[in-house]
């Protein structure tokens, strides 16, 4: 966990790993400082306060750059020294985990709480029809028992890379484990077997809330999704639930950094007073469906005013530390991932040398229980190497795949299709895990099956087949639009590391696997 | 998540040129969150403007203040004396330092909550909307781990449930947070201000419970302010008298507010502590001019010696306000070097 962090942060300070959507405004962005423009590091579920922005754009003058980051990795970053300079202002979902590191909060001059919103769970109708839930009336410990008896499936974000993930979890693990006051170590070992029946009902996990939404939408077949109200809000079709026994609620404030220009803090200053003035909260909450911070504007229609408890965040970096670590290593459904590397003749040199630490860092990142296997490929599959992390001897099966990525070479045509092909029969249907396949390829297909044969072969894939999603990275001469119908098929997501690091589009995988 | 997104809007031109053509002075000043709004009140601003200054603030906890690098700046305005001292011996500022107003920590309450209390012993109401919070009885309730499903009719309102605890701020860079805790420490101690190791000792362990159940605390009070506005957060707030008068100016009545007044409290002295000569001239003026302190009455500030300003100025606000503080103790504050190590064994 620790170690991932360290990758990300630096694959972060180069802006890398940006997906080709967003990659082409980052080309006009050189990340240099412009007077009445703030650079602004910001949790990735503040995109949609673009119309927000634009409008007080006209109105003070003030552009704002955002760079989005996971809430667990901006903290990291600010922490390390490395948003100082790079950055004047952070706009996180809460500052909660940030309060926990010193180092971070000392960085940190003021903090202008903008908007809030509560952690919720969103369900179809059909599934509340058949549970015969009463909206207004439900309570984490009815969910649990849900899930328990078979009844409830949901999706949430990977607590890890989001913050709305990670609210989620507290927010569970403090209902669940019956703490009055603010989680302790003990309370999370206690709750620990109650913690991890509940993660069982997880069918959908995700890096970002649009991604979750639009899996969602994909399946069909997942009862609910947990996440913040303003994002459920969002989603057609369903009905947004605040459980009675609590929640935690994300406060959004918008902090400006010690090491900015001051003139930029000024700038700062303004923006905050701007975003609370009536005419910005009014449009923030029926734009974004957060809560006004103002009394004198009122929550958007169909935002629920009934209150509920406030489940206090863990008040040590420990407790937050270590709950993150068992959800990830215990108390999740455990990931199978196929990676499908290109090992043609073009990855010759340096590109075979950059997959190779790529990979080599990434093992860092795998989680306890966790099945990788490596399939290279050139004309066809060269190899299938499965490795298990076992809790018993993590070390081993993380060695085993080192050494493989090692022992890689470069020869041959790219069989990207044929290869695809083979990881869904190495796959089979998941079981209890998260199935994925990474597609990592410099080309484009130039032997074995053909595009319209692999399309062929996954609509005659089993439906449980079909679950698993492609995540392909782009890298050196990739055809975009091939790997990018990969993964409107198989309902994965398109990363690009054409420019930047190939660690970080591999990092930032890991919160869909 | 690592996207990168675009320019939002194009910059407008011309912003540089705010200052031109009028001989005003342009302090700059780092304040307590909870003066945020003062300062940014478009009336303050021209009354500032009409003595000659421009003034830019930037808001930081009090405690916080004192890691910050003040180099350029013209005055530092927490919110009590301690921390201002402690800044006033950093950078060698001439005493006396201006205080032009002051304000009690209060607590805010939904009514739901205050009714509870009170059928419990623990707050009396005046009224609908103010009360007196007994600090006895809610340091004990405190010291037995007291939940709301132990109050009588907490079960008839869903959110009331967990352990009973006032939500305050980071005693370790907030004023207020600090403020709490030597308020408490005053009552645990019998009505007497710790001043050695032994006294710190003593309270030592109830006060770590007051911080430790809330678990992560936020750094300033405009933070658990706005939560408790927005409708989330914790049923009991600590805050300034000042937060919620200029609540209710600006929003005539608030419902379902009740303010509480805990029967011991402390006053929060504004303090500023020059940093050039500017900075002293413009602590001066907050204190001496009329329209200013008429301002910051109106902002729920009490001036320093003059009751009857503030009560005249929130007549209107009486339903929640104990416009002559009845019934309420001062608490004297520790020496900051007492109130900081409480703090710190108060946070673990």
């Amino acid at each position: 966990m620790r170690r991932r962090l360290a990758v990300l942060a630096a694959a972060a300070a180069l802006l890398t790993g940006c997906t080709a959507q967003e990659h082409k405004d980052a080309s006009t962005d050189d990340g240099a400082p412009r007077p009445g423009t703030l650079r602004v590091l910001a949790s990735s579920e503040l995109t949609d306060m673009k119309p927000v922005l634009e409008q007080i754009g006209k109105d003070t003058g003030i552009t704002v750059r955002p760079t989005y980051l996971g809430t667990l990795d901006a903290v990291d970053l600010v922490a390390k020294g490395k948003a100082d300079g790079a950055y004047d202002a952070l706009w996180l979902s809460s500052n909660d985990y940030l309060r926990l590191r010193p180092d971070a909060a000392k960085k940190v001059v003021s903090e202008t709480p903008i908007m809030s919103s509560p952690v919720a769970i969103g369900v179809r109708q059909e599934a509340l029809s058949r549970l015969r839930w009463k909206p207004a009336d439900v309570t984490w410990a009815q969910i649990e028992q849900a899930v328990q008896d078979g009844e409830l499936t949901y999706g949430m974000t990977d607590p890890a890379r989001s913050n709305s993930g990670f609210s989620t979890l507290v927010s569970v693990a403090s209902a669940l484990s019956g703490a009055q006051s603010a989680l302790t170590d003990a309370d999370v070992a206690k709750a620990a077997p109650r913690l991890k029946e509940f993660f069982k009902g997880q069918q959908l996990t995700s890096g970002s809330s649009g991604w979750l939404a639009s899996a969602y939408a994909r399946r069909g077949n997942v009862d609910a999704l947990l996440n913040y109200e303003s994002v459920l809000k969002g989603i057609p079709d369903l009905t947004v639930i605040r459980p009675t026994d609590g929640v935690i609620t994300a406060d959004y404030p918008l902090s400006s950094l010690a090491a900015a220009d001051p003139a930029a803090r000024q700038d700062v200053r303004r923006l905050a007073e701007a975003l609370r003035s009536d005419s910005a909260q009014r449009l923030i909450t029926e734009r974004t469906h957060r809560r006004p911070v103002v009394p004198s504007v009122k929550p958007a229609a169909g935002l629920d005013t009934s209150r509920r408890r406030e489940l206090p965040f863990p008040g040590s970096r420990s407790v937050a530390d270590g709950l993150l670590d068992s959800y990830e290593n215990e108390l999740r459904r455990p990931s199978r991932t196929v990676y499908v590397l290109d090992t043609s003749g073009s990855m010759r040199g340096d590109r075979l040398d950059r997959l190779k630490k790529a990979l080599t860092d990434l093992t860092g990142d795998f989680r306890q229980r966790e099945e990788v296997t490596l399939m290279p490929f050139g004309s066809d599959v060269k190899s299938v190497r499965t490795h298990v992390v076992s809790p018993a001897d993590p070390g081993s099966g993380l060695d085993a795949i080192r050494k493989d990525t090692d022992a890689l070479s470069a020869q041959g045509d790219t069989a990207i299709y044929t290869s695809l092909e083979k990881a869904y029969e190495h796959l089979g249907t998941g079981g209890d895990t998260f199935t994925s396949i990474v597609l990592m390829t410099d080309g484009e297909n130039t032997s074995g099956a053909k595009a319209d044969e692999f399309d062929t072969f996954y609509r005659g894939l089993a439906r449980t087949e079909q679950e698993t999603p492609v995540f392909p990275i782009l890298f050196g001469d990739s055809d975009q639009a091939e790997l990018q119908h990969i993964a409107e098929l198989t309902g994965g997501r398109l990363f690009d590391a054409r420019t930047g690091s190939l660690d970080g589009a591999f990092e930032e995988i890991r919160g869909y696997q | 998540m690592l996207l990168i997104g675009g320019v939002v809007a194009a910059v407008v031109a011309g912003r540089q040129g705010e200052d031109k053509g009028t001989a005003t002075k342009t302090v700059q000043g780092v304040i307590g969150s909870e003066k945020a709004e003062f300062f940014a009140d478009p009336d303050v601003v021209k009354a500032l403007a009409a003595k000659g200054f421009t003034v830019k603030t930037e808001s930081s906890g009090s405690w916080a203040m004192e890691g910050l690098d003040l180099k350029g700046y013209d005055f530092a305005f927490p919110s009590s004396q301690a921390p201002a001292g402690q800044l006033a011996a950093k950078y060698d500022v001439r005493q006396p330092l201006p205080r032009p107003f002051y304000s009690p920590l209060v607590v805010v309450a939904h009514r739901s909550a205050a009714e509870v209390l009170a059928a419990n012993g623990l707050a009396t109401l005046a009224g609908r909307s103010r009360g007196t919070l007994k600090m006895a009885a809610y340091l004990d309730a405190a010291r037995h781990d007291r939940t709301w499903q132990q109050l009588e009719g907490a079960d008839r309102h869903g959110e009331l449930t967990g352990t009973l605890y006032i939500a305050s701020t980071d005693p370790e860079s907030s004023n207020s947070g600090a403020l709490y805790l030597a308020a408490a420490s005053y009552v645990a101690g019998g009505g007497k201000v710790a001043a050695s190791t032994a006294d710190i000792d003593r309270t030592a362990p109830l006060l770590r419970k007051l911080v430790s159940v809330q678990g992560a605390q936020q750094s300033s009070s405009d933070g658990p302010f706005r939560d408790f506005i927005s409708g989330a957060g914790n049923p009991l707030v600590l805050v300034y008298e000042s937060q919620v008068a200029t609540l209710l100016g600006e929003q005539q009545s608030v419902d379902d507010l009740v303010v509480l007044y805990p029967d011991t409290t402390v006053n929060s002295d504004h303090t500023v502590v020059p940093l050039t000569d500017e900075g002293r001239a413009l602590g001066d003026l907050l204190s001496t001019d009329p329209t200013l302190r008429k301002l910051a009455v109106e902002h729920g500030f009490r001036p320093q010696g003059d009751t009857a300003e503030f009560i005249a100025a929130t007549a209107g606000r009486a339903a929640y306000l104990n416009q002559t503080l009845t019934g309420v103790r001062q608490a004297p504050v520790p020496t900051s070097k007492v109130l900081h190590e409480m703090a710190r064994r108060a946070r673990g």
